[in-house]
């Protein structure tokens, strides 16, 4: 929004200018000039023409001032609006007898003067109307060059500005510096956008106040990173803690937010700016997650690591055409058997650069990752991949599905499900035999396109795997809506799991889940037999892993096949894969439980009374289409605490001890299903009926609890 | 009419005045009727013969602003003569100041007999 369509007051569409004389007589006479063709205020000191300044600052077109004023003086007042960028672009014309003090007015910001005696009031009409003329088009040219946020420049005049400075001051070292927040956006959901912005505004008000007495010039680049280019200095701690005093002041925020700083110092000038700046957030990213320091400098190593970075990606397209970039394979392996049965692999890129010798896919992929060429290495991936199917499917007549990773800027691709239909059909191979890895996170950020081509692709039979479940924010209800084929538990969520202090709890919710969804788990980076053997416990239905084999060049992997060959001869083929889970596995398992129960409950708890693990599941939207609710640890446990809080005082102990496992477990070896009524809120009760029953599957440990809302007048607890 | 020829006799320039009241005579003789009441003038001797010689250069600084711009030039000469002393801290300003007030009476005497 340009400001100058602001600048109109309200009510009858005129300019608003304020007149700013501790004398009458000099008012009455300027508001008399003015008040046809414009909209007047009246100050009679310098602070109360501040105070109407500061409230009216979004309309007034133009201040008036006199320099001999008591309270505040017009000068004062002129460095005070000269702090504040949105009150820094508000023309002032000086009105002075003392020519002297012009020059002082000019230096704080003052565009014009006008003498007193007044001269004649066409000449002091004319200079109105010019000043605000000449305000108007230079706020037009400010709100293409600055951020309207706060009054800094944009990135892109930044950036010329920054090229102005140098050809103007050859001889000058100079500093680009980065400032961010650590944590930004939690101020926003926490306390609303408008306090953030107020933080952001703050913020940059003072890291110009730091930087622009050197003639250092600031620019807000995005969201909460300001980027500085200004003289070099030794010391960079005065410009952060000035800064971050922008938090401090705002009470409750304070404390918990932080800001940090990169610095690339005595800049060379044979880069271009963006590059000085990407130095700059180089060094600001060195210090990140660092509480101790927060002001990075960029420095040799780092420069080692950009000259390194700078060279794969320059090496890229010549990897790609001479095949630098090797598949290496990880078997799966379906535990369930007694004798594990290898079921698939995972395709994993290595680099083997001519001249750095192995690097490491932790190295290039964020890096590809960044500017994009992940589309065609990931591309590359899966024609290798696809080949490679087809080769041991000829070789070994063995039909081993293989997962490949699908980035996510892959999803947006228009082209992608068409392009992995050709992938398999200039190859020879099914949709099935290639698996799609898409990581959890994918899904949480862009849900619905996500979803959409997800769908697409497995109704073209592709089997879609969701990669490092468990550091996503999947939600249960989004997961249990998800189509997907298989969950892939992160390996660092295996490592974390059996870390010292052993704690595998949620490892058993995510197996439950997972069971629930009907879809086999794959558990990553499993090392040991001991890690082995409790995920096998716990229903895991895959696994990859050191302890079978780390990833391996395909000729090595053909040993694993020669194998399974054998396996196969031996055996005949016994091994039905992962045919119990089908598609309609979840509406099946939910039909047993609503069955047990006769149906029409709003609520169902479905328990293993072996270790209490539970999943309550909402049938309040579709009864056909149950939603996973929550799922917890202990039933009985949480049942108890909920009874204590939510039924009505009355009921409390009976709807306790029913819900106690050996009453309940009691009561269903004597009967099929068991039934209570009883109260829930405290203050106006409602009546609720719950039956229990079996469940009526397969195992003889689950138990089925059903909860609906009920006339109160049917029955009476 | 009659006061403007009034305040030419006196040796102001009214008609430059009233210009700069967009030709309004009767608010420009308004304005000079509130210049030239008792006050201002006389605190601005008082903090001469206070030797609060800060107030009082602002205060000549502020008489001398309106009464130029009421082109009441015998006035305004004077409280620009004591301007510039108080800001150059000359000192001998009791005599121009109680000149000013004569003055100012003269003008007050000449506009009060016109009724």
């Amino acid at each position: 929004m340009i400001k100058s369509h602001k600048n109109f007051h309200s009510q009858n569409g005129k300019r608003l200018i304020l007149i700013a004389d501790d004398e009458m007589i000099n008012r009455e006479m300027l508001g008399n000039l003015l008040s046809a063709d414009y909209e007047l205020l009246y100050a009679e000191d310098g602070e109360e023409a501040f105070e109407k300044i500061l409230r009216y600052h979004e309309y007034l077109s133009l201040v008036l001032l006199d320099i001999m004023m008591p309270k505040m003086n017009g000068l004062e007042l002129l460095a005070q609006m000269k702090k504040n960028p949105s009150l820094g672009q508000i023309p002032v014309i000086v009105v002075t007898s003392d020519q002297k003090a012009e020059v002082d007015c000019l230096g704080l910001g003052a565009s014009d003067f006008l003498s007193k005696p007044y001269p004649r009031p066409e000449v002091i009409l004319a200079r109105v109307v010019r000043t605000i003329e000449l305000s108007e088009d230079r706020q037009i040219i400010n709100a293409t060059e600055r951020d309207s946020l706060t009054g800094l420049y944009n990135k892109d005049y930044f950036y010329s500005y920054a090229d102005q400075f140098d050809q103007y001051h050859k001889d000058y070292k100079m500093d680009a510096i980065v400032l961010d927040v650590y944590h930004f956006h939690m101020i926003n959901d926490r306390f609303g956008n408008a306090f953030g912005d107020e933080i952001l505004r703050q913020i940059g008000l003072r890291i110009r106040e730091s930087v622009s007495i050197d003639g250092g010039i600031v620019c807000r680049k995005e969201a909460d990173t300001f980027m500085v280019y200004c003289p070099h200095r030794d010391d960079y701690s005065d410009i952060l803690e000035h800064a971050a005093v922008g938090l401090s002041g705002t009470g409750s925020v304070s404390g918990w937010l932080r800001m940090r700083m990169g610095v690339y110092a005595d800049v060379d000038r044979s880069l271009d700016i963006e590059r000085r700046f990407d130095r700059a957030k180089m060094a600001a990213d060195s210090v990140r997650n660092n509480l101790r320091k927060n002001i990075g400098i960029y420095n040799e190593a780092m420069h080692e690591t950009e000259m390194y970075s700078e060279q794969l990606l320059e090496d890229f397209a010549t990897a790609i055409q001479e095949k630098q970039f090797k598949v290496y394979y990880q078997p799966k392996f379906d535990v369930r058997p007694v004798v594990p049965v290898l079921t698939s692999a995972e395709a994993l890129v290595r680099w083997q650069h001519p001249k750095l010798g192995l690097v490491s896919p932790g190295v290039f992929i964020p890096l590809f990752e960044n500017n994009g060429l992940i589309q065609l290495l990931d591309k590359y991936v899966w024609e290798e991949t696809a080949a490679q199917i087809a080769d041991w499917k000829k070789r070994f007549g063995i039909s081993l599905p293989v997962s490949v990773n699908v980035s996510r800027v892959d999803m947006y691709d228009e082209g992608i499900i068409d392009l992995f239909e050709s992938i398999v059909k200039r190859n020879g191979i099914t949709e099935s035999e290639l698996h799609l890895e898409i990581t959890e996170s994918a899904y949480t950020q862009d849900s619905e396109q996500i979803i959409g081509v997800v769908s697409e692709l497995r109704k073209r039979g592709f089997h879609i795997e969701m990669d490092d479940f468990g550091t996503g924010y999947s939600s249960l209800n989004m997961i249990s809506e998800l189509p997907i084929d298989a969950l892939k538990l992160d390996m660092l969520f295996i490592r974390n799991a059996f870390k010292k202090g052993k704690d595998t709890r949620l490892l058993e919710v995510i197996i439950d889940i997972a069971d629930y969804l009907s879809v086999p788990v794959i558990a990553e980076g499993v090392e040991t037999e001991e890690q082995l053997n409790v995920l096998k416990t716990m229903g895991c239905d895959m696994v990859q892993g050191y302890y079978f084999s780390r990833p391996i060049p395909a000729n090595e992997f053909d040993a694993f096949l020669n194998d399974r060959k054998k396996q196969i001869e031996l055996e005949g083929q016994s091994y039905s894969g992962f045919s119990r889970y089908n598609p309609s596995k979840k509406e099946i398992v939910f039909g047993k439980i609503t069955h047990a129960l006769s149906a029409g409950f709003d609520y169902i708890y479905y328990i293993d009374t072996d270790n209490h693990h539970y999943v309550e599941f909402s049938a309040q939207s579709s009864k056909e289409s149950p939603k996973i609710e929550r799922s917890g640890l202990d039933f009985f446990e949480d049942m108890e605490k909920n009874a204590e809080l939510l039924v009505y005082n009355p009921d409390v102990d009976r709807v306790t001890r029913a819900l106690r496992k050996e009453n309940l477990l009691n009561r269903l070896s004597s009967a099929k299903s068991f039934c209570m009524v009883y109260r829930l809120n405290k203050n106006a009760p409602e009546h609720f009926s719950l039956r229990a029953a079996r469940a009526n599957t397969n195992d003889d440990h689950h138990i089925v609890i059903g909860v609906n809302k009920i006339d109160e007048h049917s029955e009476a607890g | 009419m009659i006061a403007k020829n009034v305040l030419i006799g006196f040796g102001a320039n009214p008609d430059e005045g009233i210009e700069r009241c967009m030709g309004d005579e009767s608010f420009y003789l308004k304005l000079v009727c509130r210049a030239i009441e008792r006050g201002p003038f006389e605190k601005l001797l008082d903090a001469i013969t206070g030797n609060n010689l800060d107030e009082a250069f602002e205060r000549a600084h502020a008489l001398k602003g309106v009464l130029g711009n009421l082109s009441l030039t015998p006035l305004f000469d004077l409280s620009s003569e004591l301007t510039e002393l108080l800001r150059n801290k000359l000192g001998g300003y009791e005599a121009p100041a109680k000149k000013l007030i004569e003055k100012r009476d003269e003008l007050a005497a000449l506009l009060s007999g016109l009724g």
